[in-house]
């Protein structure tokens, strides 16, 4: 898996390309966290070149959203499909993440996305 | 079929692709082969992860064995015993990382249980059944494929 970082308007964005696994989650990790501490207003990952994620990959998006609220970050997923929009609802986290069609949704609604909560 | 790889986390998406291929040979719809991709590989990821401590340098075996109903995953580590009852998984409304590699175990597959005889590590059989079984012209009735 590819993971590249690049700054819009209202929020640094997480390009993923390939599957997220064991193997490659902690790559993820490792920029999802730093870019988090960089202290940007929001923080998007963008999933739509993910063909596949697991738990670990999972673990990883909640490791996020859990350090979003303590730097008071905004954080959203967007670009969700197949195996990475039906694990995520059977594992209900759907209901935990702020989540956008694509991009464009994503950019526009970021900013008046509240803090997150229930986690 | 049987197949051995080492316990390096680059490995699954050969596993991976191997029970897709599997799934969908003995009948599997597409979506259904990915689940069940995915529950052996979560399966071998807590191998790697729990019972090897992400040691790179030991062994799984997959086996995979086509019944007329079913398709049946045996996944065999040389670790040390695990006690099943460590690897529940975490209720839902507990949102926290991890915990959720059983869960999926758990959905996709019909039935898992470790194999309390094997005494060389553990065992993990998994279990998938056809309930739609799209039949093959190769294929005769009560034929068994390992």
């Amino acid at each position: 898996m590819k993971v590249q970082v690049r700054s819009a308007d209202n929020a640094t964005i997480i390009d993923c390309i390939g599957d997220v696994d064991l193997y490659s989650s902690p790559s993820l990790r490792e920029t999802l966290l730093q870019e988090m501490h960089a202290g940007p207003a929001g923080v998007l990952v963008n999933l739509s070149e993910v063909g596949y994620i697991d738990s670990s990959g999972m673990a990883t998006l909640v490791e996020g959203l859990q350090l979003s609220r303590q730097t008071k970050t905004r954080f959203g997923l967007f670009g969700l499909r197949g195996n990475a929009r039906s694990v995520l609802e059977l594992a209900r986290l759907q209901r935990v993440f702020a989540i956008f069609e694509d991009e464009q949704e994503a950019l526009q609604r970021i900013p008046s996305t509240e803090p997150f909560g229930g986690v | 079929m049987r197949i051995v790889i080492s316990s390096d986390p680059r490995l699954l998406q050969m596993l991976r692709a191997v029970v897709t291929y599997s799934a969908q040979e003995a009948g599997f719809a597409a979506s259904d082969a990915e689940g069940l991709a995915m529950a052996v590989d979560e399966a071998a990821s807590n191998v790697i992860r729990h019972t090897y401590g992400n040691r790179l340098d030991a062994t799984l075996a997959l086996e995979v064995y086509t019944r007329p109903d079913r398709l049946e995953f045996v996944l065999e580590d040389s670790g040390p015993r695990v006690q099943p009852e460590t690897h529940q998984p975490r209720a839902l409304e507990d949102v926290r990382p991890g915990g959720l590699g059983t869960f999926f175990i758990k959905c996709f597959m019909d039935a898992s249980s470790y194999d309390e005889s094997f005494s060389g590590g553990n065992r993990l059989k998994m279990v998938k059944y056809l309930s739609r079984k799209v039949p093959t012209s190769d294929e005769s009735p009560g034929q068994e494929r390992g």
